[in-house]
Parts: structure tokens; sequence; C-alpha cells
């Protein structure tokens, strides 16, 4: 098991110096520098300023000095925000979008589980429909008219929370169901097909014949094999979900990290764009890893299956 | 899951990184300054409250939003509108923004020219501390000018404002010179004396702008890589100052008691909050946590006849560059084509519809006014551009034949935002009105525009300007042979010879100098049509009726919130 982990450890280390290494060349092909007056500077001032935060050196040196500094842990600072430590944007930013992905998930995963159990057990009734119902609403109205709609009506019209902003736990609420109908139409999918599945198997079919009751079956044999397919879809989800919602961001004005990506893209601020594009990359491979080593937890017969051979 | 899918989703996650990069764009299209706002337009005395100015009653806390994030509270690195708006609002220059755009004295409680226009003496009032009790005095203008230009800042605006303005600033800011050099000098605490590479008729205006407010040295020292990073790093010295911010989401300002004119400061408090969407900037005023709300497209048209709805007109100027070097747009009849072609009045009621005007000149209206009889630049000047679809094809009939040409394909420049889209489509229709012409929009990211205009590489691009200072200067010097923003391969003689004419020898006789600048304008836009004026921008925005006293400003902070006060609020 550790030697399992070990080996995955340096595989992910691998991956992120990879992904570094095309995110600071494809980087560098981006148009323009940093600097936000570009258009009203002379060309000599633009070298002098350029050449004081190190833009002037061959992007194989760049490359270097930034590799190095990552290396002891340094990211580097922010251009526009001038001077500040881009692992203090990111951890600013990562709260608030933690929270609310972490909250849509587990929600949203609750309720859309129950919903396919419920959809899968009732097959073809009449809970199936309603529940299939959510799950298609879930799944097709894209988040940003559910936010608007939910904003709209629930926190202008009918008043029970607030609007928009930041600061208390009723802040959290809209943009967490906002953000928790795709999930739930996601586990309500896969749960309800894969309880299908499973419920008409035959080792199912012989302990109901065994004589153990139905929700005995469906709890401690069902529900375990079905989570296989859901964990898989569920970890990229979950990634997508805390890493910041650019939308639900911005319609609910969380200071989330969300739109920072794509402002520090528009405004060349390339150690904001690595910082985070290594962030997402590391939260992404180790939620891959957190997944393999789930299956081993969920599904003894592929416990380890590679890392032992 | 196996290895080599890692690799996969770490390349698709690069992958995508680089697809989000070609699609970003943003909306700050074409913005080249950050002046916003107008002199005339103030949000006080509303319907009601006629002739009576109202008094300040109730609570006096006005809750606001802003666009973005504070990129910086030091004054020596701010570039942006967002940035200025809250250095200005918890800081005092030399002088400060009054109503209508007249400059009031701040720290400095008055000043004089020499006679050759370049020593200016500022005398300073001695009544001004900082928020930590140390008085404001000459050597904080004198650190805070000299900090600017070194080049060991890396300020862009410092070099930017200052350099062939503030004597050896250029030489300084290119590291040729020490910053000890600069012009600008203490003779005692409380007098600063500044001298000027050449006379500069609109100095004054430059005292009030962010880049030119004071620092306390040994505070900015004593802060070191912190200074100005969070509320408790930063020192004020103005109306407000700030108690907390918390980054990306709200900061607080509250009335600085120890402020030098604080019994005319109203407002105890002004929260800030970050809102990026319309939509929800709407809902929230709506819902009365807010009490202005910046409005776009669609939401004005939506709260057209609303009485809080006010339009903000801003002496920010698009138009479309045309690149002389290619061979149809260097002849002046299909440049004149173009310029008549164009249905501005369409353009600004249909496609952006939030009040910009059509723009008429290089000039913007309410922006500079005759030294003497206060008439506006544009009303003198009127309209030298006009629509009209019969001339502009004549004056294309004619270049066509001049080039012995029939059809001809140029290249738009365009923005990728939704507004810049419909906008290139609108300009492609209405180009297309001239016979054989065919436009090709190639839409660009912001950054991406600006190279091909260094390098100049498009034959028409949409591209805008906003003031640095309050002299038709700012507009017109851009034009001359080799400018850093010509970048249109216009080259004239006479033009260079009128605005060199102006900034020198008559740099002390203001009415010649103006009438000048007329001259300049019509040389550019109607004699040689360098350019085909589109718009001059307006913002709609909702303002609850009992906010008063905010002044809205041509350059600098978009707002003046120290005479502010709440009157009415249930």
């Amino acid at each position: 098991m550790a030697r399992y982990i070990t080996k995955r450890l340096i595989y992910m280390l691998l991956t992120l110096i990879i992904i570094a290494t095309f995110s600071f060349f494809l980087m560098k092909m981006l148009p323009g520098t940093p600097l936000t007056m570009e258009d009203k500077l002379s060309e000599t001032q633009k070298e002098i300023i350029l050449e004081k935060y190190g833009l002037n050196d061959p992007v194989p040196i760049q490359y270097l000095k930034y590799m190095g500094g990552l290396a002891v842990g340094d990211l580097g600072i922010s251009f526009q925000f001038d001077n500040r430590e881009v692992t203090d944007i990111i951890m600013d930013r990562i709260g608030p979008s933690m929270q609310l992905g972490a909250q849509a998930l587990i929600i949203g995963t609750i309720i859309g589980m129950l919903l396919g159990l419920v959809a899968a057990i009732y097959h073809n009734g009449f809970l199936d429909y309603s529940s299939t119902f959510v799950a298609v609403i879930g799944k097709s109205i894209p988040s940003f008219i559910f936010a608007g709609l939910l904003q709209y009506f629930i926190a202008l019209k009918l008043g029970w929370f607030p609007v928009a902003l930041w600061g208390s736990w009723q802040h959290t609420v809209l943009p967490t169901v906002a953000l928790a109908m795709f999930p739930i139409a996601i586990a309500a999918r896969f749960m309800r097909t894969e309880m299908l599945e499973v419920l008409g198997s035959d080792f199912i079919q012989t302990a109901r014949a065994k004589g153990v009751n139905k929700f005995g079956v469906v709890f401690k044999h069902g529900v375990r094999n079905a989570l296989i397919p859901l964990v898989t879809v569920m970890g990229p989800l979950a990634v997508g979900l805390m890493t910041g919602t650019l939308v639900i961001e911005k319609i609910f004005a969380v200071p989330g990290i969300g739109e920072q990506f794509v402002t520090s893209i528009t405004t060349n601020d390339f150690p904001i764009i690595m910082g985070t594009t290594l962030f997402f990359s590391f939260f992404f491979i180790f939620i891959i890893l957190v997944i393999d080593l789930l299956y081993g937890i969920i599904d003894p017969r592929i416990r380890l299956a590679e890392g032992e051979k | 899951m196996r290895k080599t899918n890692w690799l996969l989703l770490g390349l698709a996650l690069v992958l995508s990184m680089f697809l989000v990069a070609c699609s970003g764009g943003g909306d700050n299209n074409a913005d080249g300054g950050e002046g916003e706002g107008n002199t005339e337009e103030k949000n006080e005395g509303n319907e009601g409250s006629e002739g009576s100015e109202g008094e300040p009653s109730g609570e006096q806390v006005l809750n606001i939003t802003d666009s973005a994030e504070i990129p910086t509270m030091d004054p020596s690195m701010a570039t942006d509108a967002v940035a200025f708006q809250w250095l200005g609002s918890t800081m005092d220059g030399l002088y400060r923004l009054g109503e209508n755009a007249e400059m009031e004295p701040a720290i400095a409680e008055s000043h004089e020219q020499s006679e050759d226009a370049l020593t200016w003496t500022f005398k300073l009032r001695e009544d001004a501390t900082w928020t930590n009790g140390d008085p404001v005095t000459a050597h904080d203008f004198v650190y805070a000018w000299q900090r600017a230009v070194n080049p060991e800042t890396g300020s862009e605006y410092g070099p930017y404002m200052m350099n062939g303005v503030i004597k050896n600033a250029e030489a300084i800011s290119n590291g040729e010179m020490a910053v000890e050099e600069l012009g600008v000098t203490a003779e005692d605490d409380y007098t600063l004396k500044v001298e000027l590479e050449k006379p500069i008729p609109y100095f004054l205006s430059l005292t009030a702008f962010g880049t030119f407010l004071p620092l306390n040295q040994d505070f900015v020292e004593e802060q070191g890589d912190k200074f100005a990073l969070e509320a408790e790093n930063i020192l004020s010295n103005g109306p407000f100052k700030m108690t907390e911010w918390k980054h990306e989401e709200s900061w607080k300002l509250v009335k600085n008691e120890d402020y030098w004119d604080a019994e005319n400061v109203n407002l105890e408090e002004i929260n800030v909050s970050v809102v990026k969407e319309t939509s929800t900037r709407v809902n929230l005023y709506d819902s009365g946590e807010i009490d202005a709300a910046g409005l776009s497209g669609e939401f004005v048209q939506q709260k057209a006849g609303s009485e809080e709805l006010k339009t903000e007109e801003e002496p920010v100027l698009f138009y479309l560059k045309m690149n002389q070097q290619h061979e149809v747009l260097g002849n002046v009849n299909a440049r004149k084509a173009i310029q008549s072609v164009i249905n501005r009045e369409d353009l600004v009621n249909v496609i952006l519809a939030n009040g910009s005007l059509p723009a008429v000149g290089d000039i913007p209206q309410n922006f500079a006014k005759h030294p003497e009889s206060g008439e506006d630049f544009r009303d003198i000047n009127g309209e030298l551009v006009e629509t009209n679809v019969e001339k502009a094809q004549e004056h294309w009939a004619t270049a066509m034949e001049e080039l012995g040409k029939d059809s001809v394909e140029l290249e738009l420049l365009g923005g990728d935002s939704e507004v810049a889209k419909e906008m290139d489509a609108y300009l492609k229709n209405q180009l297309e009105q001239l016979e054989g012409l065919t436009v090709k929009v190639k839409p660009v990211p912001f950054k991406e525009r600006l190279r091909l205009d260094t390098e100049m590489e498009y034959d028409l691009q949409n591209s805008g300007w906003g003031p640095d200072y309050i002299d038709p200067n700012t507009f017109l010097n851009m034009w001359v042979t080799d400018g850093g923003n010509n970048k249109t391969g216009y080259s004239s003689e006479e033009y260079d010879a009128l605005i060199e004419k102006a900034n020198n020898e008559l740099a002390l006789e203001p009415v010649k100098r103006f009438e000048t600048f007329l001259e300049a304008e019509k040389m550019l836009i109607e004699e040689d049509a360098v350019l085909a004026p589109l718009y001059q921008r307006a913002s709609a925005k909702l303002w609850k009726p009992y906010v008063k006293g905010v002044i809205t400003n041509p350059m600098g902070p978009d707002y003046t919130y120290k005479y502010a006060y709440i009157d009415g609020k249930e």
C-alpha cells in the first residue's frame, strides 16, 4: 500500500512538472505584456519596467528561474495586484470557492443519490418519473439561469435569503443550491441506472430468494455496487465545483477563485496564471489519487490492481 | 485510472487553459484611459428638492459597489479607475477636483507661477496631518514624486505623467540621472517648489491626479514590501480612511476625523462591495442593499424612464483608426468616404443604447472650455463629420478613380466582447454601402489589438482614448508625426507645427493656444480625415434619490464623495 502511494506521488510530481512546463511556454505565447498601460507608455519605458520584472530575459531563462522558485515553494508576485504574493491571493480566494463547492457536492450527491435510489426502487412508477424529471431539469437548465431565477424570486421577491455578497451562512444558501443542481442530476441518473442493473443481477436475486428483505438488499448490496461509477464521475465534478465557478461566483458576488484565472489571462498576469493552473492541476491529480484509493475501499476486487503487480 | 490517463488529463487541463486564453478579452476594450465621468452631471438636487440643497439627515452611511478588487492602494503603482477612485477618497494632493472640474486647494493653500511659468511654488497648509499624527509636509510630495519616477519602483504612471513635465523626470526614469535631481524641492516644511521642463498650462490639473499624491517616507519605508497591501498598511490624509479591506470582497471607509476639512465631510461610512455582474447590482439596488448601481445594455432600457436613472457622459472618445500605409486608406477621399458613410445616431441609439453621444470630432463634449468665453470646445468647432451616404459615395468614387480600382477589401480589427461584436457587424454593414468595398471583421482580444496597432498591422480598427489631464492636448498631441500612439501613418508638417506652437510659443497665451487647438482639430478631422469619429462614451447609473452631493469627475477618481450626504432615506 505504502509503496503504491509513494509511486503515485512520484508520478504526481512528474505530471505537475510537465503541466508547469507546458503552461509556461503556452502562456509566453500570449500577446502583450502585463503592463496595464501598454498603449500609452513609450518603448523605452516599457523596456525599463519589463527589465525590472525580469520579463526581458530569454524565455528559457525565465522558465528556469520560475521552476527554481517553484522548487522552494515560491509562486512569485502578482502583476495586477501590485506586490501581492500569488500564494496569498490563491489562499484568500480559494476559501469561499471550496466552501460552496463542498456544500454543493455533499448536498447534491446525497439528494441525487436518494432520488436515484427512489427512482430505481419504484421503477416506472410516479416517483421514478418525478425524480427523472428533476434530474433532466437539473442537467439541462444552465446554472446561470437557475442562479438568476433563485436570486430574483427567492431573494428579491420573497426576501428569504440575501440577494448576493458574502459574509454569513445565509449568503451561501442560494449559490450552494444553484451549484448543487448539477451534482443532483448527475448523481440521480447514475444511481438510478446502476441500481436498476444491480437489482436485476443474479446475486441480488439470490439474496432475495434467501429471504433478505427488500431494503436490506438495496442498502447492503445495491448501493455499494452502484457507488463505483458514481465515484468515478463525482471526482472530477468535485474538482470543478471546488475550484470555483465563474458564473455562480459572479452572479452571487462571491469572492472566490473562479474568475481569477480568467482575468489573470486577459491581463497577462503570468505568476497568477501559473499559480492557479498548478493549484488546479494539483487538486485534480490529488482527487484522482483519492478516488483510486476509494475504489479499493468500496470494492475489494479492484484493490491496488496496478500497484501490486 | 491509468497513469497515461493522468497525462492526458493534465494535457487537457493545459489545453483548456489555452482555449480560455484565446477567448478571454474582457470588456475593457478600447478604453485607452482611466478618465470617466463628466463635469456637468451632478447627482444632487433631484426633483422635489429644487432650489434647496438639502441637509444631511439620518444615518450618514453610503453603500455602493465597485466592479473589481482594488489592484493597489500605492499611488505610485495605481493605473486604473478603481485604484484612483479609492486613493482619491482617502487622500488629498496639492489640489483636488471640485464641482465642475474646478481645482480646489487641498494640501496646498495657494500657488504662484514664475513669469516664465517654469517654476511653481505651492504654499502648503499647516494643519493637514496623516492618520498617524505626522504633519503633511512638502517633503512628502518630494518623496512621492521621486519615488514615482524612480525606475526601481517600476511605476507605469509615474514616467507617463511626469516625463516631459517635471524637470529631469525623463532622464531619471530612464535610469540616467539620480532621483534627487528631480525638479521638485521642499524649500521648507510647507513650501514646495516645482520646476517644469517647459510651461505646462494644465499643470494644476495634474496635481489632483493620483500619481502626484504625497507619501509619508517613514511610513512607506517602515512597511517595505507590505506597504498598501492591507488596510493597516495604508496611511491616509484625506476625507476618509480605510478601516477594513477584504480582498476581492469588500472594503470599508470611515470619515477621517483628523482631516483638515473634516467639518465639510458628512458621510460617516462608505461600504463598498465588489459586484461584477450587472443583474446582481440591479437586484441588490432593488432590494435596497446598495444605493447606486451602474447599468449596461439591456438594463438601461429596462430602467428607462426611472427618475433614479442618471446618464453620465464621459470624456472618452471612440473612433475608427485608418492605417494610411494601406494603399486605399492613404487616399484622403477614401477616408472621407468612410467618415461620412457611418450613421452615428443609429450606432449610439440602437447598438449602445446607454446614453453615449455621436462623436463629431476628436475632442469630446463638455471637456475643454474657451478660457475667456467659457464656450465648449465642441460647440465652437461644431460637427466636423456628417453622415451623408451620397457624398460618401462621391468621395469613394473619386478615390477609386484616383487609385484605378473597382473593388477593395479592408480588414476591420474588432473586439471580442458582446457589444464589440454587434458594433463591428454594424460598422461592416455601414461601410459596405460604399460601392465595391468588402469589409472583413477580425475580432481579437484587447492585448492582441494593441500589438497589431503597435506593429501597424491593421487596415481599420475601432479604438478609443480617455484623457490624462483636462486639456485638448491630451487628445490632439497623439497624432503628431511618429507620436507613440499615432500608429496611423499620419504625418503632416502643418499639423505638427500647430501642436508644437500650442505647447511652446503659446503656452502662456491661453486664448491663442485654445484657438490653435481648434484649428488643429479641424485639420485632423475635416481636412485630413485621419479618423472616423464614432461615439463619446456614456454610462448609465441608478442612484437612490436620498444620495446627494456626489460629484462626477472627468478624470482621476470617477466620483468625489467628500461632500456627499444622505438626506431623506426612509
